[in-house]
C-alpha cells in the first residue's frame, strides 16, 4: 500500500493525490482539508495528471485504463483504453489537447484527449516505462524506462530524435524537462539524480546524497523561491538540492517511510510529500 | 531549444501530403500560430481543425452560403467568415462553447468576396472587405471611431481608369499589406491601387500592362515584395517601392498641382449604403476623417515592373491562388487545373526558378496556403478535402542509441594522443566536478517563448511588423487594444461520440 503521486492543480488551490487504494483524493493545498474523492478504477493507481486549465484530471492504473475526470462534476469523463499492461505514467501537453502515457507494456500511447482516442503508439523502450512528459511548448516528448535508457521524441511525429544514456545504465525512475526545457531532470536507481543537456546530450549536473535503489522515487524542480532540486528517499527524508552548486541544503525528516512522491506548489513555497505502507500520510512542507 | 527538432532542414518546401483534412471545404487557413486550420464550406460552415489531434474541433455556422474568406485575427482568437450570403461573421474561440460566440456579424448589400482583419489591430475589430459589387469597405469597430468607410477613387481619380466603354473599372481584389498601413486593390483593369488604411487617401497606382484583371495578391511577411495573379494566367512577382506619399496627418495641406489627385475618403453614400445591421455604420460619421475635401495628397503613379513572371509554359493553366512561404523565398501556386491538382514552386531567391510541381492527384485544387512557421502546405481540394503537406523526415535509427552518431560515409577514426591513457581517478573526479559548476540556467529559453508555457495561451507575441515610418498609423491601428492582449487557451470539449461532427 502507498501514496504513489502527488500533484498541485496549475492554479494551486488543490493537491490531488492517487494511491494503490484505487481512490483520487482531492485536497486543499492551504488548510489539508479533503474536497473530493474520485472512485472509477479497479486497481491501484499509479499517477495522475492535471490539464493546463484545471478543469480535468488524468489517471493511470494497473487496470490498463486511464481516466479522465471532470474537476467541475467530479466524475468521470471518459476512459482511455488500449495500454495492454499497467499503466504507470502520463501527463498532458501544454495545451491539453494531447495525452501521453507509458506503461508496463513498454509503449508510449499519446492520446487525442476531446476524442478518447489513441493518436499514435511508440515502441519506445524495452522496459516498462516509468515517465514521460511534454516539455513546455509541446513539441518534445521524454520518457524513461526501466532499461536505462531516456528518450527524447518528436511529439508530431513519432520520431526518435535523441537517446541519453549513462555508462553503466542504471534503471530509470523519473525524467522530466526542466522549465525552459534546455534540461532534463532524470533520476536513476543509483541513488542519483542527473541534469542532462538536451542539445549537447552531456550530464551537466549530479546530485548525490539520497538513497534510491528500489523504486521510482519523483523528483522535482522548485523555482518559487531559488532555484532547488527536491527528491524523496528511501530513508524517509526529503533532500532538497541547489541547482547550481549541488550541495545538499535541507534535509526534511518527518515520514517513517519511503517518500515516493514530492510535489512542488506553483506559485508558493510548499512541498507536498507522501510515503509509504507504515506511514500512509501526506505532509505539505512551508517554508517561512 | 527546437533545433533538436530537424536539423537536416535543408529543404525548406514540402514534398509529400501528410494527411488530409475530411473538411467539405472550399477554402482552408493555417492561423498565426500554426496549430489550427480554419476551413469554409462551400454550404456556409466553417470549421476549426486541430493539426495536433487531425480533429475538427469547432464547427462555426452562420452563413446560409457558401463561405468565400476566412481570415484569422493576430492572436488566433478571432475567426472572420465572408459569405455569398452578404455577411461577415467575426467569431469569437474563446467562448467555452461550441459553437462558439458570434462576437460581431457585418450585413452587407451584396455577396461578400473577400474580407480580412488589419494585421496590426490586435482586436480584431479593423476589417477590410470586397463586394461582389465591386466596392471595398473598410469597417472600424471599434468603440471610438464606428466607422463603414468607402476606399474609392473620387472623380478626378476615375477619369484616368475608366476603361474603353467608359464604365469605372470595378475594384476585384482587396488586401492590406502586413503593416496594416496600405490597403492595395486591384482592379479589373489590371491596375493596382494603394489607400493609405488610416486615411483612406490614394497614395499610388501602378498599371500593370497586359495583366488584365486581378484576381488575387499575396506578400511577403517584410511587406517589401507583392505577388499579383490576374487573368492573362501569369503571376508576377513586384518589388514595392520603399515608401509612399505620406498622406496628411493632421486635417490641412495643399499641393499646388491639381493633377495630384486629391483623393479624399468618404463614406458611402446613401445609396450605396449597405443595412446597419449589428454594426454602426452611421453615414457622416467617419471617425478618422470627416474633412475629406480639404486634403490633399501625393500619388505615386508608375507602371510597376514585374521582378519575376511565373506561368505554366506548358498548359498554360490559370492560377487559383498563390502563397510565400515564411521568408519568403519560395512561392506557391495553385494551378487552376481542372483534371489535377498541383501546386507548382519557384524559388524567389534563385531568380524565381522553377522547383518542383506537387502532384495531390486527380481533384482540382481550390486554394493554397503556406503554413506561417514551417514547410508545410494546406491545399484544398474540389471534393472538400483539405491536404496538408510536409517534408517526411527520414526516420533516424541512430537516434535509438545514446552516443552512437550517424554518418554517411565511413570516417577513419584518429585516435587522440593520451585518449586511452590511465588518468588518475580522483583528477578525473575533480574536473568532472569542476565542469559541473558551470552555472545552468533552467528558466530563460534562447526562443520568444516564455519558459513557463504561457506562449501556448495564444495571443502573446505583440512585437510585429517592420517599426519604420509614421508610426501613426502604428498607433492608429493600435487603438483600443487593450482588451485582447490578455492570452486566451482554447478550450478541450471533450466529444462524446464520434458522429458529433
Amino acid at each position: 500500500m502507498s501514496i504513489s503521486t502527488l500533484k498541485f492543480s496549475p492554479n494551486g488551490s488543490m493537491l490531488a493525490s492517487a494511491a494503490a487504494d484505487k481512490l483520487i483524493k482531492l485536497w486543499d493545498a492551504y488548510t489539508g482539508e479533503i474536497i473530493q474523492t474520485l472512485s472509477g478504477h479497479a486497481e491501484g493507481i499509479n499517477d495522475i495528471a492535471w490539464s493546463a486549465d484545471g478543469e480535468y484530471l488524468a489517471s493511470a492504473s494497473d487496470d490498463k485504463s486511464i481516466i479522465l475526470w471532470s474537476m467541475d462534476l467530479f466524475e468521470r469523463v471518459n476512459t482511455l483504453e488500449g495500454h495492454t499492461n499497467f499503466v504507470f505514467c502520463l501527463n498532458y501537453n501544454p495545451r491539453s489537447n494531447l495525452l501521453v502515457s507509458g506503461g508496463y507494456d513498454e509503449t508510449v500511447r499519446i492520446w487525442d484527449v476531446a476524442r478518447g482516442k489513441s493518436l499514435r503508439v511508440l515502441p519506445a523502450h524495452s522496459d516498462p516505462v516509468t515517465a514521460v512528459s511534454f516539455n513546455h511548448d509541446g513539441t518534445l516528448i521524454v520518457s524513461c524506462a526501466m532499461d536505462g535508457l531516456i528518450r527524447i521524441w518528436d511529439a508530431e511525429t513519432g520520431q526518435c530524435l535523441k537517446t541519453l544514456v549513462d555508462d553503466d545504465n542504471p534503471i530509470c525512475s523519473h525524467v522530466k524537462f526542466a522549465p525552459n526545457s534546455r534540461f532534463v531532470l532524470a533520476g536513476t536507481q543509483d541513488s542519483t539524480l542527473r541534469l542532462w543537456n538536451c542539445q549537447s546530450s552531456r550530464c551537466v549536473k549530479t546530485y548525490t546524497g539520497h538513497s534510491n535503489r528500489t523504486y521510482c522515487l519523483t523528483a522535482c524542480f522548485s523555482v518559487t523561491k531559488g532555484h532547488y532540486i527536491i527528491s524523496g528517499s528511501e530513508d524517509a527524508k526529503i533532500f532538497i538540492w541547489d541547482l547550481q552548486t549541488r550541495d545538499v541544503i535541507q534535509v526534511l525528516e518527518g515520514h517513517r517511510d519511503v517518500v515516493l512522491a514530492v510535489a512542488t506548489h506553483p506559485n508558493q513555497n510548499i512541498i507536498a510529500s507522501s510515503s509509504m505502507e507504515k506511514d500512509l500520510t501526506i505532509r505539505l512542507w512551508v517554508d517561512e | 531549444m527546437n533545433d533538436l527538432l530537424n536539423p537536416f532542414a535543408v529543404v525548406t518546401y514540402p514534398t509529400a501530403v501528410q494527411f488530409s483534412l475530411y473538411a467539405g471545404a472550399s477554402i482552408a487557413r493555417f492561423d498565426p500560430s500554426g496549430r489550427y486550420v480554419a476551413a469554409g464550406r462551400p454550404d456556409g460552415a466553417a470549421t476549426v481543425w486541430d493539426l495536433d489531434t487531425r480533429a475538427s474541433i469547432r464547427w462555426l455556422e452562420g452563413h446560409v452560403k457558401g463561405i468565400t474568406s476566412v481570415d484569422w485575427s493576430r492572436n488566433s482568437r478571432f475567426l472572420l467568415t465572408a459569405s455569398k450570403d452578404w455577411n461577415v461573421i467575426i467569431w469569437d474561440l474563446a467562448a467555452l462553447a461550441d459553437p462558439p460566440d458570434r462576437r460581431t456579424t457585418i450585413r452587407f448589400d451584396a455577396p461578400v468576396l473577400s474580407a480580412s482583419f488589419h494585421p496590426r489591430n490586435r482586436q480584431a475589430r479593423i476589417v477590410l472587405v470586397l463586394l461582389g459589387t465591386g466596392e471595398v469597405y473598410i469597417i472600424d469597430l471599434r468603440r471610438h471611431a464606428r466607422a463603414r468607410s468607402r476606399v474609392e477613387l473620387v472623380e478626378d481619380d476615375n477619369a484616368e481608369v475608366e476603361d474603353a466603354t467608359g464604365r469605372q473599372s470595378a475594384m476585384t481584389v482587396a488586401q492590406f499589406d502586413p503593416s496594416g498601413k496600405y490597403v492595395f486593390v486591384g482592379t479589373s483593369a489590371g491596375t493596382v491601387l494603394v489607400f493609405h488604411t488610416r486615411t483612406k487617401i490614394l497614395v499610388g497606382r501602378h498599371r500593370v500592362p497586359g495583366a488584365g484583371a486581378m484576381k488575387s495578391f499575396d506578400f511577403t511577411r517584410n511587406g517589401r515584395s507583392l505577388v499579383t495573379n490576374s487573368v492573362d494566367r501569369t503571376i508576377r512577382q513586384f518589388m514595392l517601392p520603399a515608401s509612399y506619399p505620406s498622406p496628411p496627418s493632421s486635417t490641412f495641406s495643399q499641393t499646388p498641382n491639381p493633377q495630384r489627385s486629391p483623393s479624399p475618403s468618404r463614406n458611402a453614400s446613401p445609396q450605396q449604403t449597405d443595412g446597419h445591421d449589428q454594426t454602426p455604420a452611421v453615414n457622416g460619421v467617419n471617425g478618422m476623417h470627416e474633412d475629406g475635401d480639404v486634403t490633399m495628397s501625393q500619388v505615386l503613379e508608375n507602371e510597376l515592373e514585374p521582378t519575376q513572371r511565373f506561368n505554366d509554359p506548358i498548359s498554360r493553366t490559370a492560377w487559383h491562388t498563390m502563397s510565400y512561404s515564411p521568408d519568403g523565398q519560395l512561392l506557391a501556386g495553385g494551378a487552376a487545373d481542372p483534371a489535377a491538382h498541383k501546386i507548382f514552386i519557384w524559388d524567389i531567391s534563385h531568380d524565381g526558378q522553377f522547383v518542383t510541381a506537387l502532384d495531390g492527384g486527380r481533384e482540382p485544387l481550390l486554394d493554397v496556403h503556406w503554413h506561417p512557421m514551417k514547410s508545410a502546405i494546406a491545399s484544398t481540394a474540389k471534393d472538400g478535402n483539405v491536404l496538408i503537406w510536409h517534408y517526411p523526415t527520414p526516420e533516424r535509427w541512430g537516434a535509438f542509441a545514446g552516443g552512437f552518431e550517424e554518418v554517411d560515409e565511413n570516417v577513419v577514426y584518429e585516435e587522440r594522443e593520451d585518449e586511452f591513457d590511465l588518468e588518475d581517478e580522483s583528477a578525473l573526479a575533480l574536473r568532472k566536478k569542476e565542469l559541473e559548476d558551470d552555472h545552468v540556467d533552467i528558466i530563460n529559453g534562447d526562443d520568444n517563448l516564455p519558459a513557463d508555457g504561457s506562449g501556448l495561451l495564444n495571443g502573446s507575441p505583440c512585437a510585429m511588423g517592420p517599426g519604420e515610418g509614421p508610426e501613426e498609423d502604428y498607433d492608429w491601428a493600435d487603438v483600443d487594444n487593450e482588451e485582447d492582449c490578455t492570452p486566451w487557451r482554447m478550450k478541450v470539449l471533450m466529444v462524446d461520440d464520434d458522429d458529433a461532427y
